[in-house]
């Protein structure tokens, strides 16, 4: 029971423990990075390097007036916060994060994954219904439109890897990938994934439900304290998932590059996992520094006229050269 | 294969408690306090004009009538994926089939218009604009990197 | 003595060509000339005549007069001096350009106190609606014909014409102010957005339209401004610029200063020009006072205007990239910025108002070893610029969010009164600075750059490219520095020079009275215009032989670009109308005076 297997106690407080920590110093890493990139310094004051910046602001929100708008319709609008991060951290239970360090191994985990990233849109798209204002009616309207357009070609980017390991676990695919990382054979697949992942956790520049110099807000115009906290959260939560199942999909998971491997495979899994994961979180930082918002029919006709396009080219490019393989 | 959701169930346990457990926190240890203006619906800091609950244009509808379609048939995709190898080319083949009827589909949509989410001036506006964009009048000597502009038309 | 007609043609070939053809055209008899400081062609007419003037010197005279640059009014009613002026309570003045012929006329309308109507002009400039609505707000005017005569500064429950000579120009003279709840609640109720006013309707065949407020407390709207904006779904049907929110009543307090007791308040009317606002101001009353300035304060003056631009334009390159979603460039050109507030802080001795110059020359002089700041400066920045080329301008998705939106072109910007580098962004080659060179500009070398779409691009492009070629004339200052004094010997300098106060009792008596009141100036009228950071800033100054001036007349440009943002963003997307927002560049101080 507290042995380093998937599905144990100590296993699933490890992991909890761990992406709520993460998740928060995520924060505080993203706004320091951020800092560096715009020739800034970034919150620097609380703890050292205002390290336990994240910490000061949980107990801000915690203790700001938790305000329901008397206009708004109060069911959806408490439930909408909760959905986001509930989902994103559910999703991590598919991961693979070392040999024998997960939560469940799945046959079906990246279906699970697949619907739970479906389910997260409904977190924005409440949210912006249910506040009753008409910021957050456009930024959910955007939601809706952006979500599911995106939400079709992500799915279908990931078939080529599911061919290639001939498998729907994520610890299968991991595994799969022992002899050579899939980002190569699925180079296409990994790009269209890569923007769909922004596209649907709604990170820059892909914020349009959001975006604050069109909408203020957004979807979340409405939302305070400690509900405004959980849609940032949790938006955190889905930034740094998204950094775990790149690898996971694409870079062979914990399996070090060039055979870089050393001691115990559980540390050296978990190292190269972190590492890995590390190096998209800084990624998704980059390109949130860098990139400007494109506008909502571009948004939409590259994603129906390009990436969808493509993710099915990619698919049966795929399947035609398994099948030669094969034969 | 038969799996043991104990963990899955007890790890979704542990999140939704802490989840809702943080909004409780919240509630209790939160302030309560009411402003003149505390209670209006948040406007640019003016009054509102009409109800946010309209009938709002079609070209929203349209998008997710089209993800219904597309979604739904992505599902016999992923069942495709799995069963590959089993299926061989035979399967193959009819997946392609059934791609390129996808595929016409989508041109047809997009030949149709229904993927142009453009208003026509923002098309008319697009199509007349000349050249690169830019000043015209000031050439740089070499690349854009040279720091001497070369003399205008003055 | 000869009768009036042979002095009439006698005198004719000496007339300015405007005023001869008008003459021919309309009979002398329809008009009064008058004789103003600067010399610009004044005519007095009739109000009947008014529109047949109007559409001759548009349509009919050559060169045309393709612009309205402003319409105001004067109240007339305690002024002394209106020596040879027809008799009026409130003159409507109407001041026209032409870019084609490089000149301009003003034109007056008396009205008496017992029929203050005039007809509108919006049919030959559309321009005209927000001067009006203006001159109805602040004098009480009536416009007859206009579409909405709205107040547009002052809120909409206010009583009475504040540039009226009877308002009260102090808080002192009125009443307490509070605002109790049920006051917020009535003056909010007072500001909800009526589709119905503004002849919008609620709905279409198809949908509901959603009226949203964009402003006054938005993100992106650059300040307290509210644009009323009727949505359908993402797609700009319609958009009520509404202004006023930062209104402080520069003109009235105009009023009430000394001529050199002003020169602060200028500062903040373009609060982004810092200095250059001063600009346009001293030289108009150093143009009264006949007051001529040393080259070296020429040449101080533009050197720190010119820094004041790229400021400005710099605030605006990274404000407009953020509107796009581009969060980067805002930090690096704020950084840059401040570098320039750098060295005009260790110049003026302040950053952002310096309120630095003075009638008759500037505060101070320059402090030892400015010119190794300017040098490092010149040095650096250009190659900032190229950086932040590649950064933003060469950027894909901004290429794609701002080329071929927010299109007008150069007949359009005349129509809706666009100067500076909007109208330049349409391929009108014209810049105050080297089309009417004032302060020493003809004695530098720059070039005017200009685009010739008209889009949000073009207009951001033109910026760009204007900074370099302020950069270029700050370089020149540096080399060419002229040495001399900081001030003019004449005796309306203000304040004088001192050593002149200690020679005997009568030079200090007036040098006493000249720092406490500050100069008298022989009563006349001036206008004077400069290319301000955001376009032609001009102040038209009518001076009774008061202390300060009888009336001040600020010509602003961001308050006439808002009024061309409905027609920009008609039929586009909102994330568009960000855009179109942010290049219009205005500063609401600059709007709302």
């Amino acid at each position: 029971m507290f042995s380093f297997q998937v599905g144990s106690l100590l296993n699933i407080a490890l992991i909890l423990g761990t992406v709520l920590g993460a998740a928060a110093l995520l924060i505080w890493v993203e706004r320091r990075l951020l800092g560096f990139f715009n020739d800034r310094l970034g919150p620097n004051r609380v703890g050292p390097f205002g390290i336990l910046q994240s910490v000061a602001d949980v107990i801000k929100l915690i203790t700001k007036e938790d305000w329901i708008p008397p206009f708004a319709d109060k069911l959806p609008f408490v439930v909408a916060p909760i959905i986001l991060p509930i989902v994103m951290l559910l999703s991590f239970a598919m991961i693979p994060f070392a040999p024998g360090v997960g939560i469940i191994d799945m046959n079906i985990g990246l279906l699970f994954v697949m619907a739970m990233a479906g389910l997260a849109a409904y977190s924005a798209m409440l949210g912006g219904l249910a506040s009753n204002n008409k910021f957050a009616l456009l930024g959910g309207l955007r939601a809706a439109g952006q979500m599911i357009s995106y939400e079709v070609f992500l799915g279908i980017s990931l078939l080529g890897v599911v061919i290639l390991s001939d498998s729907f676990s994520l610890r299968g695919i991991v595994e799969a990938q022992s002899d050579g990382w899939y980002v190569f054979p699925q180079f296409i697949g990994f790009m269209v994934f890569m923007v769909a992942a922004l596209a649907e956790s709604h990170r820059w520049p892909f914020d349009l439900p959001e975006g604050e110099a069109e909408i203020i807000s957004g979807f979340n115009t409405e939302y305070s304290g400690m509900k405004f906290g959980l849609f940032f959260v949790g938006e955190y939560i889905g930034m740094l998932f998204m950094a775990c199942l790149i690898p996971v999909l694409f870079f062979g998971g914990w399996h070090a590059p060039f055979g870089l491997e050393f001691g115990n495979e559980i540390i050296s899994g978990l190292f190269w996992m972190a590492a890995k994961t590390s190096v998209f979180i800084g990624f998704f930082v980059l390109v949130r520094a860098a990139l400007a918002r494109p506008r909502y029919d571009q948004l939409m006709s590259y994603g129906w006229l390009v990436m969808l396009p493509l993710s099915l080219l990619n698919l049966l490019i795929t399947g035609a050269i398994v099948l030669m393989q094969g034969s | 294969m038969n799996i043991d959701l104990f963990p899955l169930i007890l790890y979704g346990g542990i999140v939704i408690a802490a989840i809702i457990g943080l909004l409780v926190a919240s509630y209790l240890l939160g302030q309560k306090r009411t402003d003149h203006a505390s209670q209006d619906v948040y406007e640019s800091g003016v009054l509102p004009v009409g109800s946010p609950n309209i009938k709002i244009s079609v070209p929203f509808y349209l998008t997710a009538i089209l993800f219904i379609i597309f979604d739904l048939e992505a599902v016999f995709l992923f069942a495709w994926a799995i069963s590959i190898r089993e299926a061989g080319w035979v399967g193959f083949i009819e997946v392609f089939i059934f791609i390129a009827i996808l595929v016409a589909g989508l041109i047809y949509l997009w030949r149709s218009g229904a993927l142009e989410w453009r208003t026509t001036r923002q098309m008319d506006d697009r199509q007349s604009i000349k050249g690169e964009g830019g000043v015209v009048n000031i050439k740089r000597l070499g690349d854009k990197t040279s720091e001497t502009p070369v003399k205008g038309s003055h | 003595m000869s009768t009036p007609e042979e002095s009439s043609i006698e005198n004719r070939a000496e007339l300015p060509a405007v005023i001869n053809e008008l003459y021919g055209k309309f009979g002398e008899s329809s008009f009064v000339r008058q004789h103003t400081a600067e010399g610009m062609p004044t005519l007095w007419v009739g109000r009947d005549k008014l529109l047949d003037v109007l559409r001759f010197l548009r349509d009919d005279y050559t060169p045309r007069f393709e612009m309205l640059l402003d319409v105001t009014a004067i109240d007339e009613r305690i002024r002394v001096h209106r020596e040879g002026q027809p008799d009026s309570a409130f003159t409507v003045v109407y001041h026209l350009m032409s870019f084609s012929g490089n000149c301009d006329i003003r034109l007056k309308v008396a009205l008496p106190e017992n029929d203050q109507n005039i007809p509108t002009v919006i049919s030959l400039w559309p321009a005209a609606n927000w001067h009006e609505r203006e001159m109805w707000d602040m004098f009480g005017i009536n416009v007859e014909g206009h579409p909405n005569l709205s107040r547009i500064y002052c809120p909409p429950t206010w009583v009475g014409h504040p540039l009226r000579k009877e308002h009260p120009a102090r808080a002192t003279e009125m009443e307490p102010y509070a605002m109790s709840d049920e006051v917020q609640d009535r003056e909010q109720e007072a500001l909800r957005f009526s589709p119905e006013e503004w002849g919008m309707s609620r709905k279409s065949d198809t949908s509901e339209y959603m009226f949203l407020n964009f402003g006054p407390n938005h993100p992106a709207a650059h300040g307290v401004i509210r644009f009323a904006l009727q949505l359908d779904g993402e797609y700009v049907i319609d958009c009520v610029p509404d202004v006023g929110y930062h209104h402080r009543g520069a003109e009235k307090m105009g009023e009430r200063q000394s001529w050199h007791t002003y020169i602060p308040y200028t500062d903040r009317i373009d609060y982004l020009g810092g200095v250059m606002n001063n600009l346009p101001y001293v030289m108009a009353v150093e143009k009264m006072a006949g007051i001529v300035v040393p080259d070296r304060v020429q040449t101080i003056r533009v050197m720190l205007s010119e820094f004041f631009r790229i400021c400005s334009h710099l605030l605006f390159y990274g404000t407009w990239a953020v509107d796009l979603g581009q969060l980067s460039p805002l930090f690096y050109c704020f950084v840059d910025r401040e570098k320039a507030f750098n060295i005009i802080e260790s110049i003026t001795g302040g950053r952002m108002h310096p309120s630095w110059f003075r009638i008759g020359g500037v505060a101070q002089d320059l402090p030892n070893g400015w010119d190794k700041l300017i040098r490092e400066f010149v040095d650096y920045f250009p190659a900032r610029l190229d950086e932040y080329d590649k950064m933003i301008m060469a950027n894909t998705t901004i290429r794609q969010r701002t080329r071929g939106v927010g299109v007008m072109n150069t007949q359009d910007a005349f129509d809706w009164g666009m100067t500076g580098p909007a109208l330049r962004a349409t391929g009108l080659e014209w810049d105050y600075r080297k089309d009417r060179p004032y302060s020493g500009y003809e004695n530098f070398e720059f070039d005017v750059p200009i685009a010739v779409n008209g889009d949000c691009y073009d207009r951001a492009a033109v910026r760009v490219e204007e900074m370099r070629q302020s950069c270029r004339i700050i370089k020149q200052c540096l080399e060419n520095m002229p040495s001399g004094p900081y001030k003019s010997e004449h005796p309306l300098t203000t304040p004088p020079i001192k050593e002149k106060s200690k020679l005997h009792i009568e030079t200090l008596i007036d040098h006493f009275l000249s720092v406490s009141w500050g100069p008298i100036i022989d009563p006349t009228e001036v206008s004077m215009a400069i290319e301000a950071t955001k376009g032609i800033n001009m102040y038209y100054l009518v001076n009774d032989g008061g202390s300060g001036a009888y009336r001040t007349r600020i010509r602003t440009p961001s308050f006439i670009h808002i009024q061309a943002v409905p027609f920009l963003s008609r039929g586009l997307m909102l994330a568009d109308f960000t855009a179109i927002v942010a290049t219009t560049d205005f500063v609401m101080a600059d709007v709302d005076k």
